[in-house]
This record gives structure tokens, C-alpha cells and sequence, in this order.
């Protein structure tokens, strides 16, 4: 065991990055092992603790929210955005231009992890994909009253028992006929816009495992609200976040002279409210 | 093997839409040496002069995950150096232009496979 210990401390200090080092506070197996069975943590007032490393289980969840064999209830013109962005293979989605996913599609990007800190009055999120956060406050406070729109909304938390539920609002959102402003709700394109509420359900179903489901409510997008699948997260053990801010962008160009050439063939109205 | 089964699934994930970019339907495998290396996010590229039969040299550009995703498969930022000679297994661009999605790099000098992708399989 100690023979064990040594050897993976002198393999974090030898390697040049951290994508391998023992974290303190990891409940382990016998063997030395991240136990990802262990039961989830607690904070010191009793709270479930959603700490950790977290990866989305499937990238289906980032293509598209809703659960198999589902549709949105959108509004016409909410339609005719999606019908668009679908047709187009999503070449302008926000990613395009070095922007970021938003709520919840940030912590859906299988391929890069995101990392929740927890303490008293404020949860953190912390994203690999763009070097972006997000801030829940959980000290009580309200949602703000006509805010600032922004790319990630306000969010506040509160716990329900095992179960942190996160409100949020003050979204960047579909205006008009720019169908660029604000994030998209998945890859495959749902749009919101700026009267959009969030209330996501996050549950640490144990030391390894996290599922969250999100209720969509944006009358100016959809006739009703409407709940996301169960989103499932695995725990990366013993690792750290890695950067990934957006410095080569040699996507942009060819995606749009080319996407432009197939516009021009066959246009679109789409984007109309 | 991982190639076959990725081109099964019909994913293939970047931090645009890989969809929107290349095609699944134009698989391309070049062997090549490498000219221009860009370790960088988010994605790393490089490029690699192939040679035809005929003789002639034909520049290609290679996408592949960014830099975090390429070391959790088990790259390192001096695995592919200038010169070295690699095979690619790859999706070209739509447009048809000398650019393609790499899935995998065989480093020939040493016979290791490494995927390339954003997401590990």
C-alpha cells in the first residue's frame, strides 16, 4: 500500500501535467483505487457535497435535451429556428465563433469535464471547454429583478432534501430575427430567448455518480414548459482540469464560406418571430 | 478498429460542428511527413506533405482533438515532431479542399497508434 502510495506521488511530480494525481478527500478500495461506490460526501452541515470532476455520460444529452422519441412543444417560429439550425448541421451554433455552450448544455460536452466547488454561499462551476465558470448563489438572496441579460443568466440554489435545485434567469436570449444572441439550449439548436427559467434538479447519487434533470420555461419559445431527460455524470477521479481556451480558430473560416455557398443555393427565412 | 466504430456510431465530436465541417462518407487514410505541428486549442492541427505515385506533393491539413483531450489518450506535445513520417486515418472536409478530421495517427517510428479525436471511444 505504501509502496503503491510512493509510486503514484512520484508519478504526479515527475509528470508535467496533473492529468494523474492522487486527490485528497477520494474514498478508496483496498487496492488503492478511487472507490466511485463509496456513499456520496457530506458537507459539514449536513448537506450532500457535489464537489468533484464531473463528464456527462453520453454526448446525447449535448445533441439534443429532450428524451428519445420527444419533441419540444416550440412555438412557429421557435420551429422554423430549430428546422434551420438542424438543416444547416448546426455550423453557426455559438461554438463556431470561440463561444461557449450555456445552461445546462455546458456541463453536457462529454469530451471535456467541468468541476463543481462547493462552500457556504456559492457554488462554483468551472469549465474545461473555454476556460468559462458559472456562479449558483446559495446565501439566500433572490433572483435579481430586470437584470442585465447575460450569456449564463443569475442562478440561485437551494437544497430540497438530497436534491440542489437551481433557478435561473436573465438570459441573453433569441430578439427579432437575430438568432444569434444568447446560447442554445443544445447542439442540435433549441432556441430560448430572454424570458427563459431554468430550474435544474441535481442529485450525487453517490461518490461517483450525479443526475440532473432541467424544466424549460420560456413562454416566448415554447407553448408549455417541458423537462429535459435525465442527465447522467461520472466523477473523473484523481485528475485535474486541463485549459482549453479557444487561441486556434481555424474552424470559422471554412465553416462559413462554405455554409454561405449552400445558403446562397437554398435561403432560408428562418429566424422571424 | 476504434476508427470502424466511430464511423459506426455516426459521432465524432469537436468543439464545432464536426457535421457541419467534414463528412463521415469521405474517409481518407494518407501517409505522409509531417511539415507544421500547432499544439493548441481548441483544436490541435498539423500538416503533412503526401506523396503521389506520380511524384507531385500535395500539402494536407489535420485536425484533431485539443490539447487536453489528445493527452488523456495518451499523447504527449513531442509524440509527432516536424519530419516525422505518420499515417492518418481520417474524414475530409465537405468542401472538398486538402483538410480532414483526423480519428487516428500511427507514429511510424514507433508503430503507436493514437487516437485523435475529441472524445476518447
Amino acid at each position: 500500500m505504501l509502496s503503491a502510495v510512493l509510486l503514484s506521488v512520484m508519478t504526479a511530480t515527475t509528470s508535467a501535467q496533473w492529468l494523474s494525481i492522487p486527490l485528497p478527500g477520494t474514498p478508496r478500495t483496498p487496492d488503492g483505487k478511487p472507490n466511485i461506490n463509496a456513499p456520496a460526501p457530506k458537507t459539514a452541515d449536513g448537506k450532500p457535497d457535489l464537489s468533484g470532476i464531473w463528464k456527462a455520460d453520453t454526448m446525447r444529452y449535448n445533441d439534443n435535451l429532450l428524451p428519445p422519441g420527444t419533441e419540444a412543444p416550440m412555438l412557429p417560429w421557435a420551429a422554423e429556428v430549430y428546422k434551420h439550425r438542424v438543416a444547416t448541421m448546426g455550423y453557426d451554433r455559438p461554438m463556431t465563433f470561440c463561444m461557449p455552450h450555456g445552461v445546462p448544455d455546458n456541463m453536457t460536452v462529454a469530451g471535456l469535464p467541468f468541476k463543481i466547488i462547493q462552500t457556504p454561499n456559492v457554488m462554483i462551476v468551472l469549465f474545461e471547454e473555454f476556460h468559462v465558470y458559472r456562479q449558483i448563489q446559495t446565501d439566500g438572496r433572490a433572483l435579481p429583478i430586470d437584470p442585465d441579460p447575460a450569456w449564463y443568466g443569475y442562478s440561485i440554489g437551494r437544497w430540497d432534501g438530497d436534491t440542489f435545485i437551481v433557478d435561473t434567469a436573465g438570459f441573453k436570449g433569441v430578439v427579432g430575427d437575430n438568432s444569434r444572441e444568447g446560447s442554445w439550449l443544445d447542439n442540435n439548436g433549441h432556441p430560448h430567448t430572454d424570458a427563459l427559467h431554468l430550474t435544474e434538479r441535481f442529485r450525487r447519487t453517490n461518490f461517483g455518480h450525479m443526475e440532473m434533470q432541467v424544466t424549460v420555461d420560456d413562454p416566448k419559445a415554447y407553448t408549455r414548459t417541458w423537462t429535459s431527460d435525465t442527465m447522467r455524470f461520472t466523477l473523473q477521479p484523481d485528475t485535474e482540469l486541463l485549459e482549453h481556451l479557444c487561441e486556434n480558430n481555424r474552424d470559422l473560416t471554412s465553416l462559413q464560406q462554405y455554409w454561405k455557398g449552400q445558403e446562397q443555393a437554398a435561403p432560408s427565412t428562418a429566424g422571424k418571430q | 478498429m476504434c476508427v470502424a466504430s466511430l464511423a459506426a456510431s455516426g459521432r465524432a465530436l469537436a468543439h464545432h460542428s464536426f457535421a457541419a465541417e467534414f463528412d463521415e462518407k469521405k474517409p481518407v487514410s494518407l501517409t505522409g511527413t509531417v511539415t507544421k505541428l500547432e499544439w493548441t486549442n481548441p483544436h490541435i492541427w498539423f500538416f503533412m506533405d503526401v506523396k503521389s505515385p506520380d511524384g507531385s506533393v500535395t500539402n494536407w491539413g489535420f485536425e484533431m482533438g485539443g490539447t487536453a483531450q489528445l493527452l488523456r489518450a495518451g499523447w504527449k506535445r513531442d509524440s509527432m515532431k516536424i519530419g516525422d513520417v505518420v499515417a492518418v486515418d481520417a474524414y475530409r472536409s465537405r468542401d472538398d479542399s486538402n483538410r480532414a478530421n483526423a480519428r487516428s495517427v500511427t507514429l511510424t517510428n514507433t508503430g503507436q497508434k493514437l487516437f485523435a479525436g475529441s472524445q476518447a471511444p
